[in-house]
């Protein structure tokens, strides 16, 4: 898969990248820079430096994966695909660390991870993980920063309130009758598309599924369920493991293909929906290939299916609320003003400026927990200009941003929210 | 590693900290270039001290044990200038990156060399102010490198390139001792100090702290675009513009070619593909002259040939197509990942007349070539792209820069306008220094550094200095 360093080509070394990589940004050394790490993969590709080289494995695997590189670069470098190959080659021979190994066997499997989501709920309903995380501060230790991050996938807030009309103690809605069952002014729905549920979105997110479901219902998109999905791939593509993001992208063609031939494919989460839409690419050489592609075509991200189909108005949400874009729609997408039209056709709510809204926030995936020092030395720009903006709630649509953002306020004793946008459109139009 | 550069790593790491040496045979591989690919040396170790005493430290360091080291900012310069090779150590200064002062009614600012040209710039507006020196690199490059290479930028032509803009400088020099140059407030006496450092390239010295003069946002700003059917009327163009005694703020030119390669970029700008060139005027100060100023130039640029003229109608299209000039150098990579940019300057009368030698000596050779250049200061950059895998190609590059920049010294130019010497440019110093220049300026740099450890084997070529005397033998 040298294709993949082949996108490096047109680097012609310019540097103006260096000012746009959050992670250069915190160490300001060449080496953890997009150029830096350019040159790195270059090495390993021409066998200067081996794939166990210390230092070569060090600063690759410090790349968030946030791709704002790719967005700056004058010469259309393709970064992403590059990295995922450089990462597949170093875990080849070096594996990655046990907790990672772990975590993407529960991800490879639904019923792995059933027990898991199960526990953590019930963790989480206990309220003691929020708890103890509350003002713990950001170098608590690493338990409580998981503990913060759970505590930031909870459902209901103070200044949001509990939208979700749900049946206590599962995280699903039945979903065999989704739908704007709520909405005041729901129409017959005039088309369907697909819901992509993932793994953490559907474990820990079930409420931002609902509000979505009701959120297109609303604007006369029927949600299809599609059983036997499986997880986007993303961690695993991230994790050096392109075999099992590969197999995953496979079973999810045939799913949806079984289930919902033909339909459109939305999804709420940023991380899923760029995975989502590479497949063509991952499945190039597979017997697959044609499907993949179709399939990649189809996959909208629940922005862009509300935007394209002009929004029904929402009732007022008088709420100050800043935006902050997830790498993986703004950068890997370019997805960049859907989300914001959503949340400007809001009556009473008002945008307020984030400055680095377009920053990554150091979630990327499982790197908050690889790599938690650097990943909090990312994140604190942005909790300064969450601050700075005054806004009552940070809108972002990725379960890792909302977990990360979620965690590092909540460690920080701020009292800012943080919620996906279709939620907050949900709860508009339940007004 | 050998045992002394272990050695020499722990002594540095005793001073800056650990964290901040580098000296693992990998990550030195990303300090083996700067924007200027082309060249290649890796350093000992790299040191990133993070204030100016550490600096003086790491240099008395060094300069003890006889080590040479090159500074480093943010590693764009083109003209290899930031490139150590081992035994010499690199000491990176991006760390120090703080806005010490901003003192708004003196207009001036104190940073240290770390600090990002488009970060002053920003810190500056917040108070109604602004640092004119705009390198295309500026989003990227530093104060100090700036500073090292005299910088000049699009709207150097109005306002001045970096030395007109730095009052003062505190510089440690190779043996690690501290000293000041220049003034922050009014002429200092004597020789101006600064200004001689400013340029010398990292030769001289590191640069700890620089005062910056800072000028007021000009009311009024306009900028009109002018397209072209040929090169040779928008050169010409150009010099109707100076020569009429018009002083716009930045006077640009970008070739079909760049052009294209622009307007297929993330930056596109809405450049018309089909002309040969386009002219980006832009004009600053008071309404009445700036509309006076603008109307004369627009009306010189249709005289000339130009087909249609658009202006900028809000300061967001204005920054469009400000964005589309400034990034087009990191857009050459779209079409060969091989570049090599000459920077030469010339008469401003001459330009019509390069510019069409320039295309038929890239003609002759068979290479892209590429402008997109500072026409209004005469400062060209003809872009040639090549594959370096093609030795023949290679050869072929050689052959076309030297005649490039034959033509321009023959016109009555320079080998280099704000790219500096470095290592690139050495071979053609002798296309316009003697023997004699070349000592004075070898004298002057051992003044500043008698011990010869700051960034050797740049900027004069090897052995062409005669040892410097009172007068040159008959
Ligand atoms: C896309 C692109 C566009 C460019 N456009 C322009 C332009 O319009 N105008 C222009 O003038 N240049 C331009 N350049 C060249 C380059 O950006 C400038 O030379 C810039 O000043 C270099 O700054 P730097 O921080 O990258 O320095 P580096 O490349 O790191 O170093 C350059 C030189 O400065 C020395 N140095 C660095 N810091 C210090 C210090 N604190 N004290 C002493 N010496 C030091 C180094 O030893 C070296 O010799 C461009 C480059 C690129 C890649
Ligand atoms: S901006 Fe693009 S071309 Fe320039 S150094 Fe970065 S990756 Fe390379
Ligand atoms: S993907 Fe993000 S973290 Fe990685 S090099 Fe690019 S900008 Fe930096």
């Amino acid at each position: 898969m040298t294709a993949a360093f082949a996108g490096l080509d047109a680097c012609v070394h310019c540097g103006f990248c260096l000012p746009a990589c959050p992670t250069y940004e915190a160490t300001l050394d060449e080496s953890d820079s997009p150029r830096g790490r350019i040159v790195l993969m270059r090495a390993l590709e021409r066998g200067e430096a081996p794939a166990d080289d210390d230092a070569l494995s060090w600063h690759l695997d410090r790349c968030l994966g946030c791709r704002a590189c790719e967005s700056v670069c004058p010469s259309g470098v393709s970064y992403g695909p590059a990295i995922e190959e450089a990462r597949a080659r170093i875990v080849a021979v070096r594996p990655n660390p046990p907790a990672v190994t772990a975590g993407l066997w529960v991800l490879a499997r639904p019923a792995r991870q059933r027990l898991a989501w199960w526990a953590s709920r019930l963790a989480r309903a206990t309220g003691i993980p929020a708890a103890l995380a509350r003002g713990a501060g950001d170098k608590a230790p690493l338990l409580l920063q998981m503990f913060a991050m759970l505590a930031a996938t909870t459902p209901s807030r103070r200044r949001t309130g509990t939208p979700t009309h749900r049946s206590r103690g599962r995280e699903r809605p039945d979903r065999h009758a989704p739908g704007g069952t709520e909405a005041t002014a729901a129409p017959a729905p005039d088309t369907t598309a697909a819901l992509f549920r993932g793994c953490v979105m559907d474990g820990l997110f079930g409420h931002v599924h609902d509000a979505t479901i009701r959120a297109l219902g609303v604007n006369g998109v029927r949600a299809v369920e599609v059983r036997r999905q499986v997880c986007c791939g993303a961690l695993a593509a991230h994790g050096g493991r392109p075999d099992l993001a590969r197999t995953l992208a496979r079973e999810n063609v045939l799913a949806f293909d079984a289930a919902a031939p033909g339909v459109p494919i939305v999804t709420n989460s940023a991380g899923c929906g760029a995975a989502l839409k590479a497949y063509g690419e991952w499945l190039a050489d597979d017997p697959l290939a044609e499907r993949a592609h179709a399939f990649a075509a189809r996959v909208r991200d629940v922005s862009e299916v509300l935007v394209e189909r002009g929004l029904v108005r929402p009732g007022r949400l008088p709420l100050r609320v800043a935006y902050d874009a997830p790498c993986h729609l703004h950068h890997a997408q370019r997805v960049t003003t859907q989300p914001l039209d959503i949340l400007a056709a809001i009556p009473g709510l008002e945008l307020v400026p984030l400055e680095g809204a377009d920053r990554c926030c150091g979630s990327a995936g499982l790197y908050s927990l690889v790599e938690p020092e650097l990943s909090r030395d990312v994140l604190a720009p942005k909790l300064r200009a969450i601050a700075v903006s005054g806004a009552d709630v940070v809108a972002t649509g990725n379960p890792g941003c909302l977990m990360q953002i979620g965690a590092g306020a909540l460690l920080a004793g701020m009292e800012v929210e943080v919620r996906h946008p279709v939620e907050l459109l949900d709860l508009a139009y339940r007004q | 590693m050998t045992h002394t550069s272990i050695a020499l790593a722990e002594e540095l790491a005793g001073i800056v900290g650990e964290r901040f040496v580098r000296t693992r045979p990998t990550e030195l591989l990303t300090f083996a270039a700067d924007g200027l690919p082309t060249h290649r040396a890796v350093p000992a170790c790299v040191v990133f001290p993070g204030s100016a005493s550490e600096v003086s430290a790491v240099l008395a360091r060094l300069h003890a044990r006889g080590t040479p080291f090159v500074a480093r900012g943010a590693g764009t310069g083109l003209s290899g200038g930031a490139l150590a090779e081992a035994p010499a150590v690199l000491v990176t200064l991006t760390r120090m990156g703080r806005i010490l002062a901003v003192d708004a009614p003196n207009r001036r600012a104190v940073v240290e060399p770390g600090v990002v040209n488009a970060t002053l710039a920003r810190e500056a507006a917040r108070v109604g102010l602004h640092y004119a020196p705009d390198p295309s690199s500026q989003s990227a490059c530093t104060i100090g490198g700036n500073v090292a290479e005299n910088a000049g930028g699009p709207h150097c032509l109005k306002y001045g390139v970096t030395t007109n803009h730095i009052l003062a400088l505190e510089v440690v020099r190779a043996d690690g001792e501290r000293v000041h140059l220049g003034s922050a407030s009014g002429e200092p006496w004597g020789p101006d100090l600064a200004g001689l450092f400013v340029g010398s390239e990292g030769t001289f010295g590191v640069a700890t702290a620089i005062t910056v003069r800072l000028v007021p946002v000009p009311p009024t700003v306009r900028t009109i675009l002018a397209d072209f059917t040929a090169l040779r009327a928008a050169g010409e163009a150009v010099s109707r513009i100076i020569a009429e005694g018009i002083v716009p703020a930045a006077l640009e030119m970008m070739d079909r070619s760049a052009i294209g390669i622009v307007e297929s970029s993330v930056y596109a700008a809405g450049y018309p593909t089909d002309a040969a060139a386009v002219l980006l005027v832009e004009c600053d100060g008071r309404e009445g002259a700036v509309a006076a100023d603008i109307a004369r130039a627009e009306a010189i640029c249709r005289e000339a040939g130009a087909g249609t003229v658009r202006a900028a109608r809000t300061a967001a299209e204005r920054e469009r197509l400000w964005q589309g000039r400034k990034k087009a150098f990191g857009a050459m990579g779209r079409i060969s990942a091989d570049l090599l940019v000459q920077d030469a300057t010339v008469p401003r009368s001459a330009l019509p007349d390069v510019l069409e030698r320039v295309a038929e000596i890239g003609r002759r050779h068979a290479l892209r070539v590429t402008n997109v250049f500072h026409a209004g200061d005469g400062n060209l950059h003809p872009n040639l792209s090549f594959d370096a895998a093609d030795p023949d190609e290679l050869a072929r590059v050689a052959v076309a820069s030297r005649e490039i920049m034959e033509v321009c010294v023959a016109a009555g130019g320079t080998i280099t306008g704000e790219h500096g010497v470095g290592v690139d440019k050495k071979k053609y110093m002798d296309l316009v220094f003697g023997p004699d220049d070349l000592a004075l300026m070898d004298a002057v740099r051992g003044a500043f550094d008698p011990s010869g450890l700051a960034n050797p084997g740049k900027v004069i070529p090897d052995g062409a200095a005669r040892p410097w005397g009172p007068w040159s033998p008959a």
